[in-house]
């Protein structure tokens, strides 16, 4: 007869599920995935109102732009004829089959939220919740009809910032904690990178615009889709000078939303999930990841733009990151059979 | 008759297939009729099975593969002896109302209710009616009829047909193949009370031609009081003698499945069978 | 005004609380004293309190129809009921006589059989029920425990006796409930409990810990316990979750274990972790598609291969389900004197059998007088209630019945007891039965009192959360008043 067995001390379970941390990842990525591109909208529609610089062309230009360091340019051009102010609207905010528009974005983190809703405080779960539900009832022909655009992103900001906000405070910082940051600044990192690229999209100006009023705001958007103007105004001068406004947001290591910030929290909060505390990471994610801060600490603006290039030099970044993110899903995972293979049976017939 | 069976089954697939979980009945059983004297199972990737029996005797084999494969290969070899029909105990002459009310039949509650291939609905009872249209008889010579019956009326078609029709649905197409005449043949006689339970195994051809397809094979056997179960291939119209050897036996073929599992990956590119039953020399005799 | 001042009708009904308008029983009087000194208004207030509180906290139970599920609280009654210790100690002493009855049962049914041998149970009810899990004959199951949790519902009759009415003894729910209830008991009346000698139902979870603890197989003394769910769509979802907060235990779904060589393992962030207990609340069928049901997304391929194998453990065993069997039920008082010797201690509501010639005759010519079950439904489902039924009705099931006795059971309409329950601003009498959870660990333990489960529409027989019940808190007294 065994002897009888007495309940382990441990208040909580203490493992945690690949399933579950995934979801947390994922929750955490999507919903810094619809903040960012809420602000990204907000900002470049505001440019096209106030400035009144912009001819049509330069007006299709610019949505071009946004389009093309989205990735998401083939996707767009399936549906859509010209990317002009209301269609690039749709396409990013509500449409349904474009897997990366806001609504798209806050189903997901919902979705996510919802498998470990036993993990998450009734608040952040509620705030989802609500924000999903203000997604669904409207269309952005309400939005525009309204003359509400402005107000519909400031929405969806607030309750994602409102959204993060909770999960810092109500959040036990373990192990799905080190999940959500990590998935929160991969996020960013690439869309920073991709804010920064819009510029790169635009067909390089001639000799008489750089410099021009148009130039000028283009950047002055750039930094703006990063919540980093005054930031920048604070650590520069007032005069936006694009190479220095592309440093900032690639080399502070003050300002939260610049990649080399971004990296820093990547690196470090993937160094606490996998538990590897050595001086040589010991896996390739680590590895990237290592690397890639390596650069950002070292590199300057002046190498970037000369000896790489601007685009390639984010396209590199992207690629890292990419790499990052999948490596530390497979290493987490206990094996990637989880993926849309259904389960299959095998029979005969006699 | 000393038989050796061969039963390959490849299953090639469209990706990559993991997670594989299977059980397979393949090993023939051992009763009065038969002696399985050699038994081999071998596994492609390489895994170690396992086995237990479950409650009707049937040897299930079990076995994972976890790794990524392309295709699993699951081939069974056995030697048996099977006892022919001359050396074995005659049948006797069991009437219907012996049979209903013998004090064993309720343990074979299970072989004449309904089951998940062969509900007995109305038509199956029809069915068995019309066949016995001149009246019971004694319980194996209804059995017999039963049997000749759907040879005679049914037609032998492989593509009529799936792994998940149903007796009541074969009936209706009168059609099938050896599974689907052995569900019709239960329901038939389930319907008139006699247990009956499915039979999975192997039938030697000796008339085979050269390239004929060699399956594995379905038939039935009815439970005869004061006797034992009593074999009957509805596919040929004859009782099963010494060319037939049992793998498995069950309520129908939910119960028997020779191959089963489930996987993860992509849907199968193929399934491949292959069978060969050949004759093979006597077992030789150690004297002391 | 106080909320005791309104007329009370008891009925024709054993009532819990009154034995005339005028007489309260001995073990309700400390209660009544309490409640007579509460306003109408200030009862609602602490009702209105209950209720929200229930919501935050999301004690709740999730109707599906399309995407959308929608989350109601199980309404819950402030009034409780009340049992004084005698009544419970032999309450107590017949469910521990029935579980271990069929726990017996369930042992020789997927073994030798001798039951059945010797005719105790007709062979064909049992071989030809749905939940007679033939693929687990033979097995050996950890301890030679079977089942580890249990609810029997329990009704009372004209009489005031207790009765049967039936076992649950595959995924048994309500627990949370019976503890939710209590916490919301002790917010709403802090002062009335700590003078009032009530037994606590707090322990459950420790209790339940410990029982599965005890089939852990012997490979380590930290044995990993887990609670396998069906996921967040299954309308238990807050129960499986609280549960397993309760306990300390990770709450997986089949997709987060994984068997590998008869072994089962949780995939973790860390690697693969060994798995040696599964509380499951996944049906049988559910449970591994190589065995079961192959469509079922819901369970791990190879589980029962790990059972079998005997390195995992799970609770309740597999095949518990025909001992739950509303047509088995009928036999459960013979079962205690086959395997026990002994009377059955609580005794079934009376069963008619359409499977047996006679009591098919009597069934089907007097199915208007009678309350007829499908054998193998839940949650009031597949159930006519007679003398409440239309003509339609009662033709309809008759024609089931005709065509499959083995499937129904019939039993006269017991007129259940009635308890308090706060309606409309007004006390009225509403029909209760109780639930009790067994636990079969190391020792049988049966949490004092359960869940009471009341029937909120007027008239209504039927308690079930999805068809209109609620539940009241249950109170087991350490003494008799």
């Amino acid at each position: 007869m065994p002897a009888a067995k007495t309940p382990p001390a441990r208040p909580q379970a203490t493992v945690m599920l690949s399933r579950v941390a995934h979801s947390l990842y994922w929750m955490s990525r999507y919903i810094e995935r619809a903040e960012n591109l809420s602000r990204l909208l907000d900002v470049n529609l505001q440019l096209l109102l106030d400035f009144q610089g912009f001819t049509d062309t330069s007006i299709e230009e610019h949505w071009e732009s946004i389009l093309l360091s989205s990735g998401d340019e083939e996707l767009f051009a399936q549906h859509y004829q010209t990317p002009d102010s209301r269609s690039v609207t749709e396409f990013f905010a509500f449409d349904p089959r474009n897997p990366n528009s806001i609504r798209s974005c806050v189903n997901a983190a919902r979705e996510n939220a919802r498998m470990i809703r036993d993990q998450i405080s009734a608040e952040m779960w509620e705030t989802i919740n609500e924000l999903y539900l203000y997604l669904h009832d409207r269309n952005s022909k309400e939005v525009w009809a309204s003359g509400g655009a402005g107000e519909f992103f400031n929405n969806v900001k607030r309750s994602a910032h409102l959204f993060q906000g909770l999960t810092a405070s109500t959040y036990s910082r373990n192990e799905g904690w080190e999940f959500i940051e990590f998935g929160k600044y991969i996020e960013r990192a690439d869309k920073t990178t991709r804010i920064l690229d819009v510029k790169y999209h635009i067909l390089l100006p001639t000799a008489s615009d750089v410099g021009g009023a148009v130039d000028t705001a283009q950047w002055q958007a750039v930094l703006r889709s990063a919540s980093a103007l005054e930031a920048y105004r604070r650590f520069y001068v007032s005069e936006i000078l694009p190479w220095k406004a592309a440093e900032f947001l690639i080399f502070s290591d003050s300002f939260p939303r610049s990649l080399h910030f971004c990296v820093a929290q990547v690196d470090e909060f993937l160094r606490r999930i996998l538990g590897d505390t050595s001086a040589r990471p010991r896996t390739e994610a680590g590895r990237t990841s290592r690397r890639l801060l390596a650069d950002l600490q070292s590199l300057t603006i002046t190498e970037v733009l000369q000896e790489h290039g601007l685009h390639e030099f984010l396209e590199d970044v992207q690629k890292s990151l990419d790499t990052i993110g999948g490596e530390m899903m497979e290493t987490t995972m206990f094996y990637p059979a989880e993926s849309s293979a259904d389960v299959q049976q095998q029979q005969q017939q006699q | 008759m000393h038989l050796r069976i061969l039963h390959r089954t490849t299953f090639t697939y469209a990706g990559k297939a993991t997670d594989s979980f299977n059980e397979v009945r393949l090993r023939p059983l051992n009763d009065q009729t038969q002696c399985c004297r050699d038994f081999a199972l071998q596994i492609t990737p390489v895994t170690t099975a396992n086995d237990y029996d479950d409650l009707n005797g049937n040897t299930i084999h079990y076995f994972d593969v976890p790794a990524a494969h392309s295709k699993l290969i699951i081939e069974a070899v056995s030697t048996i002896d099977t006892v022919p029909l001359a050396d074995r105990a005659p049948v006797p002459s069991v009437l219907a109302a012996e049979l209903e009310n013998s004090p064993e039949r309720e343990m074979f509650a299970e072989f004449y209710t309904s089951s998940h291939y062969v509900p007995l609905e109305v038509d199956l009872w029809r069915e068995a009616h019309d066949a016995l249209v001149d009246g019971r008889g004694d319980v194996w010579g209804d059995v017999r009829r039963l049997g000749g019956h759907i040879y005679r009326t049914f037609a032998y078609k492989p593509k009529a047909t799936g792994v998940n029709t149903r007796a009541n649905d074969a009936l209706k197409l009168r059609a099938g193949v050896c599974q689907d005449f052995a569900h019709v043949h239960l329901g038939l006689c389930r319907s008139l009370g006699i247990p009956a339970r499915y039979v999975s195994g192997y039938f030697f051809n000796n008339t085979r031609r050269p390239r004929e397809i060699e399956a594995s094979h379905a038939w039935i056997e009815a439970y005869i009081h004061n006797h034992g179960w009593v074999a009957y291939d509805p596919t040929h119209d004859r009782p099963a003698d010494d060319r037939y050897v049992k793998v498995a036996v069950g309520r129908d073929y939910a119960d028997i499945r020779p191959v089963n599992g489930t996987y993860r990956g992509a849907p199968t590119r193929s399934l491949k069978v292959e069978v060969t039953v050949r004759e093979t020399a006597a077992p030789v005799l150690v004297t002391p | 005004m106080s909320i005791l001042s309104s007329n009370y009708e008891s009925g024709n009904f054993f009532d819990e609380m009154f034995v005339s308008p005028t007489e309260v029983r001995p073990h309700y009087q400390r209660l009544a004293g309490r409640l007579g000194t509460l306003a109408v208004a200030e009862f609602d207030q602490r009702r209105a309190a209950v209720d929200l509180a229930f919501l935050r906290r999301g004690v709740t139970f999730t109707v599906y129809h399309d995407d959308a599920g929608t989350e109601r609280i199980f309404p819950f009654d402030l009034i409780p009921r009340v049992i004084p210790n005698q009544e419970w100690t032999r309450i107590e002493a017949g469910l521990i006589q029935r579980i271990t009855a069929l726990n017996l049962f369930l042992d020789d049914i997927y073994h030798g059989q001798k039951c059945l041998k010797d005719k105790i149970v007709p062979p064909a009810l049992v071989l030809g029920a749905k939940h007679f899990r033939r693929e687990f004959m033979n097995c050996t199951v950890p301890q030679g425990i079977y089942v580890h949790i249990c609810g029997t519902d329990l009704i009372r009759d004209g009489a005031g006796n207790y009765l049967v009415l039936e076992d649950n003894l595959r995924c048994p729910s309500g627990a949370s409930y019976m503890i939710e209830n209590r916490a919301a008991m002790r917010r709403a009346f802090p002062n009335l409990f700590a003078s009032s000698g009530v037994r606590p139902v707090e322990g459950y979870a420790n209790e339940l810990l410990k029982a599965l603890l005890h089939i852990a197989p012997q490979r380590s003394d930290k044995p990993n316990v887990v609670l396998l769910t069906p996921g967040v769509y299954n309308s238990a979802y807050f129960e499986h979750c609280f549960l397993a907060r309760q306990m300390g235990i990770p709450i997986v779904e089949g997709r987060d274990l994984v068997v590998r060589e008869s072994h089962v393992f949780m995939r973790t962030t860390a690697g693969l972790e060994p798995v040696d207990v599964i509380y499951r609340r996944i049906d049988d069928d559910f449970l591994d598609p190589l065995v079961f049901r192959p469509d079922s997304m819901l369970g791990v391929p190879g589980l029962v291969n790990a059972y079998r194998a005997g390195h995992v453990a799970l609770a309740n065993s597999i095949g518990t389900g025909i001992a739950d069997d509303k047509v088995i039920y009928a036999y459960v008082p013979k079962l205690i004197k086959y395997y026990l010797g002994e009377d059955a201690i609580l005794p079934n509501v009376n069963t008619y059998l359409p499977s047996e010639p006679l009591d098919r005759k009597y069934v089907l010519e007097n199915i208007e007088q009678l309350v007829v079950k499908a054998a193998n439904e839940a949650g009031g489902y597949g159930m006519l209630i007679g003398p409440a039924a239309t003509k339609a009705e009662c033709e309809t099931f008759r024609g089931l019945v005709a065509a499959n006795p083995r499937n129904y059971i019939a039993q006269d309409p017991i007129n259940l007891s009635r308890s308090p329950t706060w309606i409309d601003g007004k006390l009225e009498g509403r029909h209760i039965d109780l639930r009790p959870y067994i636990l079969y660990g190391e020792k049988i333990t049966v949490t004092p009192g359960g869940l009471t489960r009341v029937a909120l529409r007027k008239g209504s027989l039927v308690v079930n959360s999805s068809q209109g019940g609620g539940s009241k808190d249950t109170w087991v007294l350490q003494g008799d008043q």
